[in-house]
């Protein structure tokens, strides 16, 4: 069995235990759906900012979800990869400050619904996020494979009014191909600062370009207006999702053979939620 | 009353990080010819490559604060400092740092000897 993470392991042993309850949740939402026009959108905010103090990879005690993913923000400093993630997370810290002084990360819990081919939503999974950002320790360390360790989708960043840090995206790139956990680990590419247009300095083509050039989505963010911010992140983790599912399928797929009543039961589940809407 | 070698590594600590935080460029008088600096585990030594090193960190201001200072004399007459901080780069959140310097008494002053930096990280 082929796994990408190195931490899926452990998240696809939770899932298989957790799995029985999968039906017991799409049938709760799938309620939901149909008497509260509110849960129709693809995301649910279900415990905003979640407050976890904990150093031991940020375990709250009190958690229930299926997921816990970890996302890294890089980029040259002065982006706005703090102010970016302090955005997404509704303003709220985790935390008091002087006990976080170089574990910065923040929390935030959602709802994913993995979207499916024929448009409808697929079923529903709590994620547990957790957003890192580097805290200026970039500029004391070379990068190594452990800063990078068990970050599973990327949220990189440049100005877009500094011209040199849009040219440093291509050494960001190369940085995350050389330590991250594959050559081609989820990223989105934000240019940050898109309130302050009037010093732009990097045109929105010439950003589409590298995107593309990469294979990446590019989206114009603001940390300061918050514009796109939700939907950047939004979209890294679709894409890490749908790579999760699709390495999970696969380990479903070799219980099936092993396990009828296994596969049964994600078949059904499936079958639920492809006609939940 | 304060010893002798506490004053030596209070006042050096002071001096020493108001004129790294004003201009990082200008350490090198603090430094013996062959004194040794482990940064981050770079290891670099002479006051050039000393200088050097912290003038190619990427950041334009810098700002130390310092928590704590612990010394004590050593064999050689000289001191040893452990400095427990944390420091400001420019807009990034601050960071705790923990460095020690051996300084050895040269011509009834001291200079720095062995210089040994990290920052106090825990998510490695």
């Amino acid at each position: 069995m082929w796994l990408p993470f190195p931490a899926l392991r452990v998240i696809v042993k939770q899932l298989i235990i957790r799995h029985k309850t999968f039906g017991l949740i799409n049938s709760f939402f799938i309620y939901m759906q149909a008497f509260t026009p509110l849960y129709c959108s693809k995301w649910l905010v279900a415990d905003m900012g979640d407050n976890i103090a904990g150093l031991t990879n940020g375990h709250s005690s009190s958690a229930e979800y299926d997921f816990l993913l970890k996302f890294l923000a890089l980029g040259d400093s002065g982006v706005g990869k703090t102010s970016f993630l302090y955005q997404y997370t509704d303003g709220k810290f985790t935390g008091k400050f002087i006990s976080t002084v170089g574990i910065d990360f923040r929390e935030k819990r959602v709802v994913h619904r993995s979207p499916t081919v024929d448009g409808t939503v697929g079923r529903s999974q709590r994620v547990h996020l957790q957003l890192w950002d580097t805290a200026g320790q970039e500029r004391f360390r070379s990068l190594t494979t452990a800063f990078f360790r068990d970050a599973m989708g990327f949220i990189l960043l440049f100005d877009l009014t500094s011209e040199q840090s849009f040219l440093n995206i291509r050494n960001w790139m190369a940085q995350l191909q050389t330590h991250a956990y594959c050559e081609n680990p989820d990223i989105v590419l934000c240019g940050n600062k898109a309130d302050l247009e009037d010093l732009r300095v990097v045109p929105e083509e010439k950003a589409k370009a590298i995107a593309e050039k990469y294979g990446i989505p590019y989206f114009e963010t603001s940390a300061a207006t918050s514009q796109n911010v939700t939907k950047a992140i939004e979209c890294l983790l679709d894409k890490v999702m749908l790579r999760m599912e699709q390495s999970v399928d696969k380990t479903a797929g070799g219980k099936m053979g092993k396990n009828g009543k296994k596969g049964v039961e994600l078949e059904e589940a499936d079958r639920k939620s492809g006609c939940s809407c | 009353m304060e010893n002798t070698f506490e004053k030596i590594g209070a006042s050096f600590t002071n001096t020493y990080f108001n004129m790294f935080d004003t201009s990082r460029e200008s350490v090198g008088q603090f430094y013996l010819p062959n004194a040794m600096l482990t940064f981050e585990g770079d290891q670099v030594q002479g006051p050039e490559a000393i200088v050097a090193k912290f003038k190619s960190l990427t950041f334009q201001k810098v700002q130390h604060v310092i928590t704590t200072t612990d010394t004590q004399p050593t064999t050689e007459g000289g001191v040893i400092i452990l400095v427990v901080g944390q420091l400001k780069t420019d807009d990034d959140p601050p960071n705790a740092f923990i460095r020690t310097f051996c300084l050895k008494p040269v011509n009834g002053s001291f200079a720095v000897f062995h210089d040994i930096f990290r920052l106090g990280l825990h998510n490695l």
